[in-house]
C-alpha cells in the first residue's frame, strides 16, 4: 500500500523537526569552531592534531572503553536479574519496585558524593563497616588506590543505573503472553530453563535497545567520575567526555574541545550504526 | 487536563516576561554575584541605588558549582550580565580571548592597592579587571596537639626540615587511641587546591614550572624537582592521611576538626568552620615554613570584578565598580582581606588569629599569565598524582609533566 | 501455581539483598540528615545521631528557595515529559510499523543529537534560546528537556511497539479501523508498561538535570532545585545536612509517583486474543 509510506513519515515528521531546529545548529557550531582558533582564523585540522597528540587523550580512550564496557555488563546482569525478581509474585512486591528505582532517583551529585563520603579511607562507613566485621585489618584506599578506584566508580555507575534496566525488563516483562509459559511447563521446563528459553527470547528487543541506551548514556555520563576523581588520580579515572569538558570549561580551549567533540561523535556514530545494522534491523515484526 | 494548560500559560506568560524584560533597560545593571556574598552584595546595591536613584541593580545569585562553565557560556553568547565576579586567575584567559572591557578607567588609586592584586589582572599593559579581595595560605595547627606532643604550641615551625621533624613528632596515636597524622597535603578534588598548596614551595626554592619569558618548562630542574619530593614525601613517609589522593582543602579541614591532623595549608576562610565544627581546638596559624636560609613565598588567591565585553551598561556599571572599589564599601564586602591596603584598617581586620595570615600578604605572587596555565598546571598536577599513586619517582614525573607542558609554551 | 519452598526462600533473600543494595546509600544520606554538622565528619563514623534533628528540614521547608524550585521543576519536568510523550508516540509507531525511505536514516538521526556532548551543546543552544528569547524561562527549559529526552524515548517505545504481535492490530485493520485508532485503541493500552516506563525515565532525566538548568536559568522563577541543592554550597562550606535533607525531599515524590503507577504495570496479554 503505497499510502502507507506517506502515512509512516507523517507519523514520524514531528519528533524529526523539533530534533532538527535543536540539533543541527549545535553540530553545524561545533564543526566550525573545531576547524578555526580563538579568534576565528581557520586553522584546517591543527585543533585535532593537539587533541590526538595529546597523551591523556589514548588514555583517556581506553578508560572509556573499560569504564563503560564494564558498567553496562554489570548494569545489564544484575538490572535483568532484578527484573525477573520483581516479577514474580511475592508479598510486597510493589513496595520492592518502588524502593528499587531510588539509586535512580537519587539526583546524581547526590548519590556521588554520598558514595565518595561512604567510601572515604577515614570518614567512610564501608571501611568502618568492614573493620567492624573483620573482614579488613587496615582501611582501604578505595578511592586513592592505583587498582581500586576504577573498579569502585564502575560498581557506583552499576548501582545507579541497573535500576533502570530492571524497570525495562519489568515493563517488557509485561507484554510475554500466559501461554508461553504454560506451553514451557507442560514441557516440563524449570524456573531458569523458563527464564532462558520464554523471557530472554522475548526480552531480545528490549533488551537490544537497552544496551544501546547504556552505551549511549555511558558515554555522555560524567557526573559520577567527575564529581568524586574529576578523572584522576593522575588520569586513571579519565574519560573522553571528561576529557572535553575540561578543555572546554577547566581549560578554556573551546575550539580542541570543539575538535575532540568531533571526533568522539565520529566514533560513536560509527559505532551506533554497526550495532544497529547487526543487531535492531535483524526482528523487525509487524512492519508493513 | 488543566495543568497541561496552566504549563502553557505559565510558559507563554514568562516568554512575554523576558521579551519585554530582555530589551535592555536603560540604567539597569545586572550583577551575577555568588551565593556567599549575597546579603552584602544586596546592601551595597540599595546603598548604590539610593545615591543613583536613575539606575537600578539586579542581583543573580550564582553557585560554585559550574561557575566557570556558566560564566564562559555567557561571555560566549553575546549576552551576558554587566557586572561578573571571578577568580583573578581566570582575567587573563578572558582578556586574552577578548571577552571583556579594559577597566583603567575605572581604577582609583593605584598605589592603594597591593602590588600582586593589580599584577594579576593586568595584561599587555592594561587593566582588564578591578580586584577587590586577595587571601593567601598560611599553615594551621592544633596547639593542643602540639602541647600534647611535647612541641611548643607558640612557636610552631619556620623551615622545611622543622616542618618535617614537628609532623613526625606529631603523627601516631593519640591520648584516646585514634589515629593522628602531623601534616596533611592535599592530593585530590579541584586540582586548584593542589597548585596553591605546592607551588610554593617550589617558588622558595628557587624554582618554577615555566621559565619567566614563560617559553620553557622548567619543572623538572632539581629546584622544581626537590619541592616537588619536600611535599610529596609528607605522604610517601605516612605523615599525611592515606586518604589523600581524594582530599581537597575542606577534607583536610573536616580531618583537622575529627582531629586526625595536626597541621594543614589553608586560607583563612576555614578559622570560622572549625571553630563552629569544634569549638575545643585551640587554633593556631602559622606563616608557611621556608628552606633554610631563604624566604617564604604563597600565591595571591582572590576575586575581581569584569565587565563583559557585550555588556549592555558598561558605562554606569563603571561607575557601579568605582563605588565597589572604595574601602569602606570593599572592606564590607570581602570575605577575606580586601585588595586595597587602606581598606586593611577596618576593625573587622584586626582579630589577632588573623596576623600570620596578613603576614603572608607582601610574599604573595600571582601565576604566570601564561596563554595556557590551565593545561600547564593540569599536567603538573597528574605529574604530582603519579608520584603520589606510587607510579613514578618525583624526577620521572615531572619529566614527564615537561614533556607535557612543552608544547603548549610556543 | 504454588512455589517450592526453595524457590520461596530464594525469592526472599534475592528480594532483602536488592532492598538493601538499593537502600543503604539512601538511609546513609536520610540519617545524615537528621545530624548536626559535628556529627556528620567523625572518624570513626557515627551511624545513628546522639541528638537527631529536624533542624535542616526546617531549614529547607522554610529558609531556602527550595519550595519554589520544587515547583519550578514540577513544571518543567511534566511539561517536557508530556510533550515528549506525546512526540515520541507517534514517531515510534512510525518507526515500528511503516517501512518508508529514509527510514534507517531518520532513526539514526533520532539518536545522533544524544551523542553529542553536552560540553559541545551548551553554548550554542545558550545561543538559540537566546534567539527565540526563552533564556530563563519554563518554556525554554522544557524545550530543551524535550529535546534530551526524546531521542531515548522513541528509541525504547519503539521496541516495545514492536513486542506487541502484529496480527492484534492486523485483525482491526481488516475490520476497518483506521491507523490513528489502532493507536490509540490497541497498541497504547497495550503498551501501557512501556509507557509507563519511559515516563518515569523522562521525568527522572528532567528532574535530575543539572548543568542545563544551571546555564539557561537565572534567577528563583525558573530555577530547579538540583541548582537549589548546589545553593546550599559556599565556597568553601557545604551545608550537608541541608543537602541531605534536600535530596530526601528531592527523591521521595518519584518514588512515591513510581509506587502510585505500579497497577500500570500490569500483566500481559490474555491469551486467545488473537485466535479468538
Amino acid at each position: 500500500m503505497s499510502s502507507g509510506r506517506q502515512y509512516g513519515l507523517l507519523f514520524v515528521l514531528p519528533a524529526i523537526i523539533v530534533l532538527a531546529l535543536l540539533v543541527v545548529y549545535p553540530l553545524a557550531y561545533t564543526g566550525l569552531l573545531s576547524v578555526t582558533d580563538d579568534q576565528g582564523h581557520y586553522v584546517g585540522a591543527a585543533n585535532y592534531a593537539a587533541v590526538i597528540g595529546a597523551r591523556v587523550t589514548t588514555t583517556a580512550v581506553w578508560n572509556t572503553v573499560y569504564y563503560v564496557g564494564a558498567s553496562i555488563v554489570l548494569q545489564i546482569v544484575l538490572g535483568t536479574l532484578a527484573g525477573v525478581l520483581l516479577n514474580q509474585r511475592f508479598r510486597g512486591r510493589a513496595f520492592v519496585r518502588s524502593l528499587t528505582v531510588i539509586p535512580w532517583v537519587i539526583p546524581g551529585i547526590v548519590a556521588a558524593t554520598t558514595w565518595a563520603w561512604m567510601f572515604h579511607t577515614e570518614f567512610g562507613i564501608i571501611n568502618y563497616m568492614l573493620a567492624s566485621a573483620h573482614v579488613i585489618d587496615a582501611p582501604v584506599g578505595w578511592l586513592t588506590g592505583r587498582n581500586t578506584v576504577m573498579p569502585a566508580l564502575i560498581a557506583i555507575n552499576a548501582w545507579k543505573l541497573f535500576p533502570f534496566v530492571a524497570v525495562m525488563v519489568l515493563a517488557g516483562l509485561q507484554a510475554v503472553p500466559n501461554e508461553l509459559y504454560e506451553s514451557a511447563r507442560i514441557d516440563g521446563a524449570g524456573f531458569w530453563q523458563e527464564v532462558r528459553h520464554v523471557m530472554l527470547p522475548q526480552l531480545r528487543p528490549v533488551l537490544t535497545a537497552i544496551t544501546l541506551l547504556l552505551v549511549i548514556w555511558g558515554l555522555n555520563a560524567i557526573t559520577i567520575i567527575y564529581t568524586i576523581t574529576r578523572g584522576g588520580p593522575a588520569n586513571r579515572t579519565l574519560i573522553t567526555p571528561i576529557e572535553i569538558f575540561r578543555y572546554a570549561f577547566e581549560q578554556f580551549q573551546f575550539n580542541q574541545a570543539a575538535a575532540l567533540s568531533v571526533l568522539f561523535f565520529a566514533v560513536t556514530v560509527g559505532f551506533v550504526a554497526a550495532y544497529i545494522k547487526l543487531f535492531a534491523t535483524t526482528a523487525e515484526p509487524g512492519v508493513r | 487536563m488543566s495543568w497541561q494548560r496552566n504549563v502553557v500559560l505559565a510558559g507563554a506568560t514568562s516568554l512575554l516576561i523576558t521579551i519585554a524584560g530582555s530589551v535592555a533597560v536603560a540604567g539597569e545593571i545586572v550583577w551575577w554575584t555568588p551565593n556567599w556574598g549575597e546579603a552584602r552584595a544586596k546592601e551595597l546595591a540599595t546603598k548604590f541605588e539610593a545615591g543613583n536613584p536613575s539606575i537600578t541593580i539586579k542581583l543573580e545569585v550564582t553557585v560554585a558549582n559550574g561557575l566557570p562553565a556558566k560564566v564562559a557560556t555567557a561571555l560566549r553568547s553575546g549576552s551576558p550580565p554587566d557586572l561578573i565576579e571571578v577568580q583573578h586567575g581566570w582575567v587573563p584567559e578572558y582578556a586574552q580571548a577578548g571577552l571583556v572591557l579594559p577597566l583603567d578607567d575605572v581604577l582609583r588609586d593605584k598605589d592603594d592597592y597591593f602590588p600582586a592584586a593589580l599584577d594579576y589582572v593586568t595584561w599587555n599593559g592594561k587593566v582588564w579587571a578591578i580586584p577587590y579581595r586577595i587571601e593567601t595560605h598560611a599553615v594551621i595547627y592544633n596547639k593542643g596537639a602540639f602541647k600534647a606532643a611535647g612541641l611548643d604550641p607558640d612557636k610552631p615551625p619556620q623551615t622545611w626540615s622543622d616542618l618535617v621533624a614537628a609532623a613526625k613528632k606529631l603523627t601516631g596515636k593519640t591520648a584516646d587511641g585514634k589515629d593522628q597524622y602531623g601534616f596533611a597535603i592535599t592530593g585530590g578534588g579541584e586540582f586548584g587546591n593542589t597548585i596553591f598548596r605546592t607551588l610554593p614551595f617550589i617558588w622558595m626554592n628557587g624554582g618554577s614550572i615555566i621559565s619567566d619569558d614563560m617559553k620553557k618548562a622548567t619543572v623538572n630542574q632539581p629546584a622544581a624537582v626537590e619541592a616537588v619530593k619536600f611535599y610529596t614525601d609528607f605522604l610517601a613517609n605516612k605523615l599525611s592521611p592515606p586518604s589523600t589522593l581524594q582530599n581537597d582543602g575542606i577534607a583536610n579541614r573536616q580531618l583537622f576538626i575529627a582531629g586526625t591532623v595536626a597541621m594543614y595549608q589553608s586560607g583563612q576562610f576555614d578559622i570560622d568552620s572549625i571553630r563552629k565544627g569544634n569549638p575545643n581546638i585551640d587554633i593556631g596559624v602559622a606563616m608557611i615554613p621556608h628552606p633554610d636560609g631563604k624566604e617564604t613565598a604563597a600565591i595571591v588567591g582572590g576575586w575581581s570584578f569584569v565587565i563583559p565585553k557585550d555588556a549592555k551598561n558598561p558605562d554606569e556599571t563603571k561607575k557601579f565598580i568605582r563605588f565597589l572599589a572604595e574601602p569602606d564599601n570593599m572592606g564590607f564586602f570581602t570575605d577575606t582581606f580586601p585588595a586595597r591596603k587602606s581598606a586593611m584598617n577596618l576593625p573587622r581586620f584586626q582579630d589577632p588569629i588573623l596576623a600570620n595570615f596578613k603576614a603572608m600578604l607582601p610574599y604573595g605572587r600571582k601565576t604566570p599569565p601564561a596563554k595556557n596555565w590551565q593545561q600547564i598546571t593540569q599536567a603538573y598536577f597528574d605529574g604530582l598524582q603519579s608520584i603520589m599513586l606510587g607510579d613514578a619517582s618525583p624526577q620521572e614525573a615531572m619529566d614527564a609533566a615537561a614533556e607535557q607542558i612543552a608544547p603548549l609554551l610556543h | 501455581m504454588s512455589l517450592s519452598w526453595t524457590a520461596r526462600i530464594t525469592i526472599l533473600v534475592a528480594a532483602v539483598v536488592l532492598v538493601f543494595v538499593c537502600l543503604f546509600p539512601f538511609l546513609w544520606m536520610a540519617l545524615s540528615s537528621i545530624k548536626t554538622l559535628r556529627e556528620l565528619y567523625t572518624v570513626p563514623p557515627v551511624w545513628f545521631p546522639e541528638v537527631p534533628t529536624l533542624a535542616n528540614y526546617m531549614k529547607v521547608l522554610f529558609a531556602s528557595n527550595i519550595p519554589r524550585y520544587f515547583l519550578n521543576s514540577a513544571v518543567i519536568s511534566l511539561g517536557s515529559t508530556a510533550i515528549a510523550l506525546a512526540l515520541a508516540i507517534f514517531a515510534s509507531y512510525g518507526f515500528a510499523r511503516f517501512r518508508f525511505r529514509g527510514k534507517a536514516g531518520l532513526q539514526a538521526f533520532v539518536l545522533v543529537g544524544q551523542l553529542l556532548p553536552t560540553a559541545a551543546i551548551i553554548v550554542p543552544l545558550f545561543i538559540t534560546l537566546r534567539f527565540l528569547g526563552l533564556v530563563n524561562t519554563y518554556l525554554g527549559l522544557i524545550l530543551i528537556y524535550t529535546i534530551i529526552t526524546l531521542p531515548l524515548s522513541v528509541w525504547m517505545l519503539t521496541s516495545y511497539f514492536r513486542a506487541i504481535p502484529v496480527e492484534l492490530e492486523e485483525a482491526a485493520i481488516i475490520d476497518g479501523a483506521g491507523r490513528i485508532g489502532i493507536l490509540f485503541r490497541i497498541t497504547l493500552p497495550l503498551s501501557l508498561p512501556g509507557l509507563v516506563a519511559i515516563i518515569v525515565y523522562a521525568f527522572v532525566t528532567t528532574w535530575n538535570e543539572f548543568i542545563f538548568a544551571l546555564v539557561f536559568a537565572q534567577d528563583y522563577r525558573v530555577k530547579t532545585l538540583p541548582i537549589g541543592l548546589a545553593e546550599f554550597s559556599t565556597e568553601f562550606n557545604t551545608d550537608w545536612g541541608a543537602v541531605m535533607a534536600a535530596s530526601v525531599i528531592m527523591t521521595l515524590p518519584v518514588v512515591i509517583l513510581f509506587l502510585a503507577m505500579q497497577k500500570l504495570f500490569v500483566g500481559g496479554l490474555t491469551a486467545g486474543a488473537v485466535k479468538g
